[in-house]
C-alpha cells in the first residue's frame, strides 16, 4: 500500500510556557493508503498536536512530515493554506459548521474555494451528504440539524474535497452513543469503500473498536502501535 | 457565494445589525439636512449679495477696487463693449453703474448719501428696484429726477416733488454739484441703505460727477454663473491690464467668501461628528462580530480558506452594513430635504425682522443637491472601507489555532 503520510523524529516543543513542553518527541509514523487509525492516549498526551503538526496547522520544533514527497514542515503558509485544501479533510469535535450556509452549501464550501466548476460541486455535495444519509436535508442549516446529523455534514465536507486524508479530532466525543456508532458506520463505509484514510484521535472506546490501527501516545511519544483485522 | 456568505453573516444577530445600519442612516440624514440647509443658506447669502452688491462679474479700473474713488472710474468706450459683446451668448446681460459719495441736503438739513447712477432697465433686473417704490415712480433712462431711500427722505424730511440737493466730489476732484426733483422714494430693509441712497438715472449721475461716459463698475451677469472664473479671464484677455480689471464676486466679496468658508468648515465639522460616532458604531458591531466568530474563522482558516478570501468576507460585510445605511439614509433624507424645501421653515419675530434687514428671505431655506447626497454617501462608504480594511488586517493577523480553540 502507498505511504500516504510519514513522520521522521518529529518532535514539538512549547517554549512560550513557564516550563518547556515536549508535546511530541520523536515520533517515527507511516500512514498508509485506506488506514482507519485511531491515535489514543491519555489528555496532555499530544494527540491533537500530532494531529496538527501532520495537518500543516503547526510547526514541528525539530523533524519531517513527508506527504505526497513532500516536507511540509518546510512550506511557506501561504502554501500550506493550498497543501490543506488540497490535500487533507478536517472533522473537529464541535462540527464547525458555517451556521448561515445549508448542509449543501457547507459541504460546497471547501469546493468552492478549490474553484471546481459549480455543476461538479452540487453533485459532489449531494452525493455526499447522500452517502452521510443526510439528502434530505440538503438545504437545512446546521441549527435544524441535530448534533450527530451535523457531524455527519462535517464528515461529508470533509470528504467531498477528495482528501488524500482525514483527520478527525474527537468527532464523536459530544454525541449520543446512538448518532456516534450511526457515524462511525459511516467512516468505516466510506474508508472501506472509497479506500480513504482516516486518521482520528480520540478517547472514545466506540472509536478505537472501530480502528484498524491503534496509535497509544504516552507524554507525546509513541508507546504503542497496534494493528487490528475488523470487518 | 462570498458575497450571499457575507450577506448572510450580517443577518446572523438581526437588531444588532438593525441598529447599527439605524445609526448610519439617522447619520447620514442628519448630516444631509443639516448640509443641504447649509448649502441653501450660503446660496441663498450669495444670490442676495451679488444682487445688491456685486453682481457675478465686474469690470472696473484697474485701481478701484484698492481705492474706490470717482478718480478711478473706467470709460465705457468702445473696447469695453467691444470685448463684452464677444461673450455676447455667455453674457445674460450688463449692469453699468457710477456711484459716489456726496452730501444730500434740503435747506439747512445735511445727510451722507451713496449717489448711484443706474440704467433702470438694467438695474431692475438684478435687484428689482422699482418693485421697492413706495412712493412715486422710478424714473426711465432719459428722466432727470432723482429716487431716494425712504429712510434718507424721512431724515431730510424730502417728498415727491421736493428739490434735493447734492454736493459732493466728482472725478478729477471737481465739484459735483446739483439740483434733482425727487420723483420716487424707495424703501430698503437694510438701515445703512435705507438712510443713504439716491438714484439718478444713469447719464444725470455723469453728469452730476462730471465723469461723462465713465462708470465705476460694469457689472455682468452672466448665462452660466459656474463659468465666472473662465469667463473673468477671457475678459480679462481682451482688456488692457494697465487700465482695467475684471474681478468675480469672490474677489470682490473676500469677507464673504471667507464667512461662507468658515460657515462650511464649521458644517462640515458637525457632520463629520455625527460620522465619528457612527464610524464607531459599526467598528464595535464589526469588532463584536469578529470576536463572537474567532473559533469559526479558525476553523475556515484550518480547512483551507485562504486569508484574502476570509478578509474579503469581512471587508463585504463591513461594506454592505454602510451600504445598507446609506440606501436607507438616501431614501429617507431626500423626501425630507424635498419637504423642507418646498415648505420651509420659517422665521418668525425678531429673527425674521433680521434677516429680512439684510434682504434675505426669513426661511431654513434647504436645497436638494445631488453633490450633497453623494458626498455624503462616499464619506459613509470611506468608512465603512476604512473600518473594512481594519477588519481585514485583523483576519489577516489571526492565528489559526488559538481562534480555533477559542
Amino acid at each position: 500500500m502507498q505511504t500516504v503520510i510519514k513522520t521522521e523524529s518529529l518532535s514539538k516543543t512549547y517554549t512560550n510556557t513557564a516550563v518547556p513542553v515536549h508535546a511530541l518527541k520523536d515520533v517515527n509514523l507511516e500512514f498508509k493508503q485506506g488506514e482507519f487509525t485511531a491515535i489514543v492516549g491519555p489528555s496532555g498526551s499530544g494527540k491533537t498536536t500530532f494531529l496538527n503538526v501532520i495537518g500543516g496547522l503547526d510547526k514541528p520544533t525539530e523533524g519531517k512530515v513527508v506527504i505526497d514527497d513532500v516536507d511540509i514542515a518546510t512550506m511557506k503558509e501561504s502554501q500550506l493554506f493550498d497543501f490543506r485544501l488540497r490535500h487533507i479533510g478536517f472533522v473537529f469535535q464541535a462540527y464547525n459548521l458555517i451556521p448561515v450556509l445549508t448542509a449543501v452549501e457547507n459541504v460546497s464550501f471547501i469546493m468552492l474555494l478549490q474553484k471546481k466548476p459549480k455543476k461538479e460541486m452540487e453533485q459532489r455535495a449531494r452525493e455526499m451528504l447522500d452517502q452521510v444519509g443526510l439528502s434530505e436535508k440538503l438545504h437545512v442549516r446546521p441549527s435544524q440539524l441535530s448534533g450527530g446529523q451535523q457531524q455527519r455534514v462535517a464528515v461529508a465536507r470533509a470528504l467531498a474535497s477528495k482528501p488524500d486524508f482525514v483527520l478527525a479530532d474527537e468527532p464523536t466525543a459530544n454525541l449520543d452513543t446512538e448518532s456516534a456508532f450511526n457515524l462511525l458506520d459511516i467512516m468505516a463505509r466510506l474508508n472501506k469503500e472509497e479506500n480513504i484514510t482516516l486518521i482520528f484521535s480520540t478517547h472514545d472506546q466506540r472509536v478505537i473498536d472501530r480502528a484498524k490501527r491503534v496509535i497509544t501516545l504516552v507524554d507525546g511519544a509513541v508507546d504503542k502501535d497496534e494493528h487490528f483485522k475488523r470487518n | 457565494m462570498f458575497f450571499i456568505l457575507a450577506w448572510r453573516n450580517i443577518w446572523r444577530n438581526k437588531r444588532r445589525t438593525l441598529i447599527t445600519v439605524s445609526s448610519v442612516l439617522f447619520a447620514y440624514v442628519l448630516a444631509t439636512a443639516l448640509l443641504s440647509f447649509a448649502e441653501g443658506f450660503q446660496r441663498q447669502l450669495k444670490e442676495t449679495m451679488i444682487r445688491q452688491e456685486t453682481g457675478y462679474l465686474q469690470i472696473q479700473d484697474a485701481y478701484y477696487f484698492d481705492e474706490p474713488s470717482l478718480d478711478h472710474t473706467l470709460e465705457y468706450g468702445d473696447n469695453v463693449k467691444q470685448a463684452v459683446a464677444e461673450f455676447d451668448e455667455e453674457i445674460d446681460y450688463v449692469v453699468p453703474r457710477i456711484q459716489g459719495f456726496s452730501l444730500a441736503a434740503k435747506e439747512m438739513s445735511t445727510r451722507p448719501a451713496m449717489v448711484t447712477g443706474i440704467l433702470p432697465g438694467q438695474e431692475n433686473k438684478i435687484r428689482n428696484l422699482s418693485g421697492n417704490m413706495v412712493r412715486g415712480e422710478m424714473f426711465s433712462e432719459d428722466d432727470d429726477f432723482a429716487v431716494i431711500a425712504k429712510g434718507l427722505a424721512d431724515l431730510l424730511k424730502l417728498d415727491i416733488g421736493d428739490t434735493l440737493i447734492l454736493i459732493g466730489q466728482g472725478y478729477q476732484a471737481v465739484t459735483a454739484t446739483g439740483m434733482f426733483e425727487v420723483g420716487g422714494i424707495i424703501e430698503f430693509q437694510l438701515p445703512e441703505q435705507n438712510n443713504t441712497a439716491v438714484f439718478l438715472p444713469l447719464k444725470e449721475a455723469q453728469w452730476y460727477f462730471a465723469a461723462d461716459n465713465r462708470l465705476t463698475n460694469l457689472i455682468i451677469m452672466p448665462a452660466d454663473p459656474d463659468q465666472i472664473n473662465r469667463l473673468a479671464s477671457e475678459l480679462q484677455s481682451r482688456l488692457d491690464d494697465e487700465w482695467y480689471t475684471a474681478k468675480t464676486w469672490k474677489e470682490l466679496m473676500p469677507d464673504m467668501v471667507g464667512l461662507m468658508q468658515m460657515q462650511n468648515t464649521v458644517y462640515t465639522g458637525i457632520a463629520w461628528i455625527f460620522y465619528i460616532i457612527v464610524g464607531f458604531g459599526i467598528f464595535g458591531t464589526i469588532l463584536t462580530m469578529l470576536y463572537e466568530r474567532m473559533q469559526e474563522f479558525g476553523i475556515l482558516l484550518s480547512i483551507g480558506m485562504k486569508r484574502i478570501q476570509l478578509g474579503i468576507i469581512g471587508l463585504i460585510e463591513t461594506i454592505l452594513i454602510g451600504l445598507l445605511g446609506t440606501t436607507a439614509g438616501v431614501l429617507t433624507a431626500l423626501p425630507i430635504v424635498y419637504i423642507f424645501q418646498q415648505f420651509p421653515i420659517k422665521f418668525t419675530g425678531e429673527m425674521a425682522e433680521y434677516i429680512l434687514r439684510f434682504g434675505m428671505e426669513p426661511v431654513f431655506p434647504f436645497v436638494i443637491d445631488k453633490h450633497i447626497f453623494i458626498n455624503q454617501a462616499y464619506t459613509v462608504f470611506g468608512i465603512t472601507l476604512l473600518i473594512g480594511l481594519y477588519t481585514m488586517r485583523k483576519m489577516y493577523s489571526i492565528q489559526i489555532l488559538e481562534a480555533a480553540k477559542n
